[in-house]
């Protein structure tokens, strides 16, 4: 037995992925996740319209953060700032009782907003808040209705990031990846080669999720479908991109595995898919902008629930198309270099141009 | 230009500090078979890495059909790795479909020398038929150059032979063929060869010219079995051959040593064969 103990040491010194996968990463994960799993919403972004909107807006104190008052604006604005996500809670004065409204999709951010206003009425000695709430996208705030349109993209990341990335490691453990080399394809006919049935089969798991979450579990699909689908598009490629780039730094399949994983669980953690992106600590929230599925539940929920329109989601659009461009760029600049060693290709050239005998 | 479908000038490759290939010049003609000839690790796949462009030489130069290694000369190579190269999980019809389609060629039947299992899975062929059908795809868009990397490792004799009548047709054709190997039979049937060894090249030229004038001593006697423990104990290098004797060491050094034993033998200088000359020339400084 010694002997296979001492053997498997060997290997592991050795394979210093592993180790630093088994020692460093759960120091790394504890740190950051226990900067990020956080439920307690601080900040709330809030706008307050109408007659009595300065008024309303001096009684508002922590966790709501006033962004705008408005006294000009009526109702349609206020749904209008929630719809685009710009605001959680929008208070809509003049009237009888001020009308509340929130955005149901956000479940920890008006669950705090509902104490918050039930703290406020206490303390000024009533048994209710005097408004007139409405939870909006989300009215029963059901829990499936806000995870399907992540989840989505979750499982999106799992076939682009992993699927693909074994899919090409196993070609470089077969060594078919040497004769796709002598083939006469371009580095981008082969990712887009064999990107194109992953993101085929990405396309229809998407179509699957949102077909079965609909009908399971009633999720709404309030949207317009080209937004959703531009959407899902971008972020495939940025998913498959992950994949691609994993496999060109990966020699097998456990080590692509072991990579991949590293891409997920971020995402599972840091995205918004579970905790809000507000209540993480400022320093990990930054790894959220940086991952995919971040723009990604943005975007679906945003089209899913609300039926957002492009003009508001530009922004998370513009990012995952940045990303795509930028991982896509990479996984293509690396594949290139196992297809066709593009490092002193010039100097080869050089070289090659003494050959000719004079 | 000299002509040459693939050209090595001075070729080195180093990884780290360790140098695979070293200053080695290569020329592969039309219509002429090329073997490289050396043991494991001797430099013989990394060269051909160079020469296909897949790994750029850290000192000298490489050209492939007259130019630098690229997408365009490669359209005009055939290529089979030692791996093979072949979709274990695609049939072999696939396979071909795929090998053509890449060289441009998407309707092409299955040749008749592989269509027998164009509805196997590759990987679940023996190792000679795989063999056979990923020279088959080598051969799927008529190259110009057929680089085969160990071409027929594994395979039985029948097979070989078979593979072997391929590579001729495809050099009477006109193709050159550039073969490694470490086969001698394989390299006899190679109209050059050049022997390489740690990432040199020892010698080149036809067979008869890589033995050149060296001999051997052939012993024959009774106790073949006891003459060749006392040769091999005195460091000769020694084979046999039936039950002959082939010793890499003059007749009478050979004939000496025999005698002071005790054992009465007839020792005869006979021209040396490839494999005698291709082990004097590698173990030579070290060795013989």
């Amino acid at each position: 037995m010694w002997a296979v103990v001492a053997k498997e040491f060997r290997e592991l010194r050795r394979d210093r992925r592993t180790v630093a996968m088994m020692i460093l990463l759960p120091v790394v994960l504890l740190i950051v996740f226990g900067y990020a799993a956080s439920f307690n919403v601080k900040d709330i972004p809030t706008v307050v319209v109408g007659p009595g909107a300065r008024q309303a807006a001096a009684l508002l104190r922590a966790p709501f953060q006033v962004n705008e008052v408005d006294p000009g604006a009526g109702e349609p604005v206020a749904r209008d700032r929630l719809r685009d996500g710009r605001a959680v809670v929008a208070v809509v004065t003049g009237r009888a009782r001020p009308l509340v409204l929130m955005d149901g999709t956000q479940l920890f951010s008006v669950q705090t907003a509902e104490g918050a206003l039930g703290r406020m009425a206490r303390q000024a000695g009533a048994a209710a808040p005097p408004v007139s709430l409405r939870i909006l996208y989300n009215p029963g705030l059901t829990t499936s209705w806000v995870m399907v349109p992540g989840l989505a993209g979750l499982i999106l990341v799992f076939v682009g990031t992993l699927i693909t990335s074994l899919g090409v490691v196993r070609e470089r453990q077969a060594g078919t990846l040497e004769q796709l080399a002598v083939m006469p394809f371009r580095a981008w006919d082969v990712i887009a080669g064999k990107i194109a049935p992953y993101l085929i089969v990405a396309a229809l798991d998407l179509a699957l999720v949102v077909v079965v979450g609909m009908g399971l579990f009633g999720v709404p699909f309030t949207g317009n479908p080209a937004v959703f689908i531009v959407g899902a598009a971008l972020f495939l490629l940025v998913t498959l991109g992950m994949g691609v780039l994993v496999s060109t730094v990966s020699q097998n399949q456990g080590q692509a595995i072991q990579l991949a994983f590293m891409i997920l669980l971020p995402q599972v953690l840091l995205s918004g898919l579970i905790f809000p992106v507000s209540s993480m600590a400022a320093g990990v929230r930054w790894i959220s902008y940086i991952l995919p599925l971040t723009y990604f539940i943005e975007i679906s929920r945003g089209v899913m629930l609300k039926a957002t329109p492009i003009s508001a989601l530009w922004e998370p659009i513009g990012l995952l198309a940045l990303l795509a461009v930028v991982v896509l760029a990479l996984a293509i600049a690396r594949f290139r270099r196992d297809l066709a060693p593009g490092a002193g290709r010039a100097k080869a050239r050089a070289a090659a141009r003494e050959v000719t005998p004079a | 230009m000299s002509g040459a479908l693939a050209e090595a000038r001075g070729a080195s490759r180093r990884f780290g500090s360790f140098t695979a290939v070293r200053a080695v010049d290569l020329t592969v003609g039309k219509g002429e078979v090329v073997g490289l000839l050396g043991a494991n690790g001797a430099g013989k796949t990394t060269l051909i890495r160079m020469l296909l462009g897949l790994l750029t030489p850290s000192d000298g130069a490489v050209r492939l059909l007259g130019a630098v290694p690229s997408r365009a000369s490669r359209r005009r190579v055939g290529y089979v790795p030692q791996t093979l190269g072949l979709y274990a999980g695609l049939t072999v019809a696939e396979n071909w479909r795929f090998s053509a389609g890449a060289f441009g060629d998407r309707g092409a039947p299955v040749p008749g020398g592989i269509a027998g299992w164009r509805n196997e899975l590759a990987g679940r062929l023996p190792l000679g038929t795989q063999r056979q059908v990923a020279f088959a795809l080598a051969l799927s868009h008529r190259p110009d150059l057929l680089v085969l990397d160990e071409p027929t490792s594994g395979v039985g004799p029948l097979g070989r032979a078979r593979l072997w009548d391929e590579i001729r047709r495809a050099a009477e054709r006109g193709a050159g063929v550039l073969v490694t190997t470490h086969n001698m039979e394989e390299a006899e049937q190679c109209d050059r060869l050049v022997v390489m060894a740690a990432g040199a090249v020892m010698a080149r030229g036809t067979v008869a010219q890589i033995i050149g004038g060296r001999t051997v001593a052939r012993v024959r006697c009774p106790d073949w079995n006891r003459a060749f423990t006392i040769l091999d104990a005195s460091g000769v290098p020694v084979a046999v051959h039936g039950r002959d004797l082939r010793a890499a060491a003059p007749a009478d050094e050979v004939s000496a040593l025999l005698a002071r034993e005790g054992i009465a033998a007839a020792v005869e200088v006979v021209p040396a064969g490839l494999e005698e000359a291709f082990v004097a020339m590698v173990a030579g400084p070290q060795g013989a």
